[in-house]
């Protein structure tokens, strides 16, 4: 037992030192650079590699821990059928890993024969070892994670045979029909198994029945999380800087300067509360972490001054994910990198106003219910204002230079991103002592790898299908079958909410992301929708669709959370979803909301 | 499973899947980074159609243009044994570079002077350079030359130092490129080429300036982005299309000579029409916004001196000394004839 505790803990220093890497490579090179012109050779291909290993080590975390993202039908199944479900949805996933594994060594074995090198005489091959690896622990948690017995687990663990062999044997496939294959996959995630494996598992076996080998979709798979141009980096350290910012007092600060500000206005604590929650779940990407971390910290606050127990927690839980459309968000950066022909600084500033405006609608509910409830107000005093002010200095200077750095063009995106994340770092385990040992940095760095690998994984697997997809010329027959049927462009825009608001309920927002925006970006090219118009459509969409009945995912963090069934929990949501929906219909029709801005800056 | 066995396992599937049919009709997959209607991209269809019609329907080929494949080192990596995704490709000299080294003595900068220089010492290094590929796997079928490279950049550059000062494509995969380019002062940011364009387009992208042939930047629309070219003709930029030795060995023996006459065609064709291609290429561009800045006497007696001293560190560096001796003999022994 004393070993596997050890060889954990390694997997997670390991993690975190990869992570450590991406962070402080890129800033070396700036700082070396000054002094000798050669900087540090191999900086640049070194840190998208080192994204490479916190991906496939994060996934393995994540699988370790049991957080890989899957649908949210799993939840809802009935308790009768639960347990088989989990043997299925297990099986299948451990399986199309196991597809995924033997693709990644004869990826190992292939770059060994070529020999190429990323720089310095370090081989490809090493690097890609993370596949084999990353996808075999991934297979063998899948499957010990598949019934609380060993019978459920015994059918988990021969299914990562069985699905070696079918990679080992792909000709047999070829020629066949891939329908019932994609059926089935579907089916197994509907049950549970992870969005990885149904995203691959199309993947894997599309190319299977074209006569393509295993190692085809890994080779997408390389090319994708080791793109300079994507440069994924940011993705992590982002989310890094955010996990760090949840622990320990930063909310509180944040929260004292916020009322101090707000507090003396009808509905100020309501406003602070929203606003506070926006600022984390910038960072956090909406997966529920600032429903986790803050709804504890502002329940009390909120039910203290008076707000109704209901109001409270509709607020806490649309909050949750109010953060997405403004700078620096996690899911914009993404969208960005998946779509390719758009800044990602552009995204940013598209997003500030119709950020804004969802925040000014939850602040409206509050204001308005803080009238009717009576809310308490506290008397406005300037010093109270610049002693939370100076308290919270710290984190409120963090978006400032990040955005001056980024935006005043002296660092990329994956650059800001270490400095957010260095920045994050110091004032947390120097400054503010929040996070007060290298262990504690460990176990923050674990859970923060554990969410991007979640998310890498199904960008490395979806690369493929895309890939495929576009061989076969799906997009082609998505654009003509719609335009066919559609015929406005205000049509199309409404066909797309629907469409948009039922991936958001049952797909994490990182996922649809990556699956839904390759195949939408011709439509929109063929509706003549601007990318930064699309994009923030995109997250403003799949912000409802968080709040959205039965499956919303905020409602069943909120739930978790606050220990209120869900029933209640989406009751106390529902005026939150009509007032966010009214809002992302205004951001969808008025693109002026979003585009004013970059024409004021003209930079579109 | 010890990592032996896997291995075994893996060779064995491998083996198992390799089909055993010789003599029979055979699909060749072709890729390229050529944009989809580009001239390049046309005379690869009439290529493949001539295979089709001279070995009757027992050569086939199929062109996936504009990168769909992915980069050329993706691309390359889909070539291997083992994969065989892919059993042919039109690699521009980067992509060749990746294969094999010596290529890169063809992108040594103002390393030649005319095409017709450049042209004689491709075809006499070619028995070399086919020695080499055959060792790596590959057979080289046919050259192709895409006009000469010249620097295409957001704000106008005139001297060697706003070369320096810019944010220079260079092409991913080759880290001791990077590296000779920061050594000599420049500030190179290694992409994909298939990412230039995009890259040149964002307001705040990861490079403003791109070396490229005119026709390239042209077809890809750099140019509205890219609004300054200086003529600086830094190299021609050839490529090849080279195929995997297990493709060549599948087609028919009596087969090949067809073959390999059709992609000799279309060699004419490419290295032929360059010239022509760059002229026209520039012109298009200058009547739709392109700035045309030559190199003042000055600049050019800078750079060129500036390059000869470059260019020696790229010899057993980047560039193989034996590929870079030969290349050196041939061309000098081409510029005493003409003397």
């Amino acid at each position: 037992m004393r070993a596997r505790a050890l060889a954990l803990r390694a997997e997670n220093v390991i993690a975190t030192a990869a992570l450590g890497g991406i962070m402080l490579l890129p800033l070396a090179e700036i700082a070396v650079r000054r002094i000798v012109s050669t900087g540090i050779p191999g900086s640049a291909p070194f840190t998208l590699n080192l994204t490479l290993w916190v991906g496939l080590l994060g996934a393995a975390i994540a699988a370790r821990e049991g957080k890989l993202l899957t649908l949210a039908t799993g939840e809802f199944l009935p308790a009768r059928i639960s347990g088989l479900a989990h043997i299925i949805g297990g099986s299948v996933g451990a399986a199309i890993a196991a597809m995924f594994m033997i693709g990644g060594l004869s990826l190992v074995l292939t770059e060994r024969a070529a020999g190429d090198h990323i720089a310095l005489n370090v081989p490809v091959w090493v690097s890609t070892l993370a596949f084999p690896i990353g996808f075999g622990l991934i297979a063998v948690r899948l499957a010990l994670r598949a019934a609380p017995h060993w019978r459920g687990r015994a059918i988990a663990l021969v299914s990562i045979v069985v699905g070696a062999f079918a990679a080992l044997r792909f000709e047999l496939f070829e020629g066949h029909a891939l329908l019932p294959w994609v059926v089935g996959i579907i089916v197994a995630g509907v049950l549970g198994a992870p969005i990885f494996s149904l995203l691959g598992g199309i993947a894997m076996i599309a190319f299977f029945t074209d006569g393509s080998r295993p190692i085809v979709p890994l080779i997408k798979a390389y090319e994708e999380l080791t793109s300079p141009s994507a440069n994924l980096a940011a993705i992590p350290l982002f989310t890094l800087t955010g996990f760090l910012l949840a622990e320990g007092g930063a909310s509180t600060r944040l929260l004292r300067a916020l009322r101090a500000l707000f507090g003396w206005a009808p509905g100020g604590t309501a406003v602070a509360a929203a606003t506070l929650c926006a600022f984390f779940t910038l960072f956090t990407g909406g997966s529920g972490v600032t429903i986790l971390a803050l709804g504890g910290l502002l329940l009390p606050a909120l039910l203290k001054e008076g707000y109704r127990e209901r109001f409270a927690i509709g607020l806490l839980t649309a909050s949750g994910s109010l953060g997405l459309l403004f700078p620096l968000s996690v899911p914009l950066i993404l969208y960005g990198i998946v779509a390719q022909n758009v800044a990602i600084e552009d995204l940013f500033i598209g997003g500030i106003v119709p950020g804004v405006l969802m925040l000014a609608l939850v602040a409206a509910l509050g204001i308005r219910e803080a009238i009717r409830s009576g809310a308490k107000r506290a008397p406005f005093r300037l010093s109270e204002v610049a002693a939370g002010l100076w308290e919270a200095k710290w984190e409120m200077l963090l978006p400032i230079v990040v955005l001056w750095a980024l935006l005043g063009g002296y660092a990329t995106t994956s650059e800001s991103a270490a400095i957010a994340a260095l920045y994050a770092l110091i004032v947390q385990r120097f400054i503010h002592r929040d996070v007060p040992s290298f262990k504690e940095i460990v176990r923050v760095a674990g859970d923060c790898v554990a969410l991007v690998g979640g998310v890498l994984i199904i960008l490395a697997v979806a690369v493929g299908l895309t890939n495929y997809l576009v061989n076969a010329q799906v997009p082609m027959q998505l654009i003509e079958w719609t335009q066919a049927h559609i015929q406005s462009k205000a049509l199309f825009l409404l066909a797309l909410n629907v469409f948009l608001l039922l991936v958001g309920t049952v797909m994490d927002i990182f996922s649809a992301i990556v699956v839904v925006v390759p195949l939408i970006l011709p439509l929109a090219d063929a509706y003549m929708i601007g990318y930064v118009h699309l994009g923030v459509i995109f997250i403003a969409n799949l912000e409802l669709g968080y709040l959205h009945p039965p499956l919303g995912l905020n409602l069943l963090l909120a739930s978790y959370r606050f220990k209120k069934p869900v029933l209640e929990v989406t009751w106390a949501t529902l005026p939150m979803l009509g007032i966010l929906a009214a809002g992302v219909l205004l951001i969808t029709y008025v693109p002026l909301l979003t585009e004013g801005l970059l024409r004021v800056m003209g930079r579109l | 499973m010890s990592v032996r066995k896997a291995v075994a396992i893996v060779l064995a599937g491998v083996a198992l899947a390799a089909p055993i049919s010789l003599g029979a009709a055979v699909t060749l997959k072709l890729a390229t980074q050529a944009p989809v209607n580009s001239s390049w991209h046309k005379a690869l269809l009439d290529m493949g159609a001539e295979w089709d019609q001279k070995t009757s329907g027992r050569v086939k080929l199929t062109v996936y243009a504009g990168g769909t494949q992915g980069s050329e080192d993706a691309t390359i990596r889909m070539m291997r044994p083992g994969v065989d995704q892919l059993q042919a490709n039109l690699l521009m000299l980067p992509g060749l570079g990746h294969i094999d080294d010596a290529f890169n003595a063809f992108g040594i900068p103002f390393f030649f002077e005319s095409d017709a220089e450049g042209e004689y010492v491709l075809q006499k290094l070619t028995p070399f350079l086919e020695q080499r590929l055959d060792a790596k796997g590959f057979k080289l079928l046919c050259w192709g030359s895409a006009g000469w490279v010249q620097l295409f950049s957001k704000k106008p550059l005139a001297t060697l130092a706003d070369v320096k000062n810019a944010k220079l494509y260079t092409n991913q995969g080759d880290d001791r490129m990077s590296q000779w380019y920061k050594a000599n002062g420049f500030h190179p940011v290694a992409l994909a080429a298939g990412d230039i364009p995009a890259q040149l387009k964002l307001s705040t992208g990861l490079i403003d300036a791109a070396p490229s042939p005119p026709y390239p930047a042209l077809l890809l629309q750099m140019f509205r982005d890219a609004k300054y070219m200086l003529d600086v003709r830094v190299a021609p930029l050839y490529g090849a299309i080279v195929m995997t030795n297990d493709a060549w060995n599948k087609i028919d023996a009596a087969d090949r000579p067809a073959v390999l006459a059709a992609a000799k065609t279309i060699e004419k064709r490419l290295l032929g029409e360059a010239p022509k291609l760059d002229a026209d290429s520039i012109a298009t561009m200058k009547s739709r916004g392109l700035t045309v800045t030559t190199l003042d006497p000055k600049a050019a007696t800078e750079f060129r001196a500036a390059a000869e001293n470059f260019v020696k560190t790229m010899r057993g560096n980047i560039v193989p000394a034996d590929a870079y001796d030969a290349a050196l003999k041939e061309r000098d022994a081409y510029r005493k004839t003409r003397k």
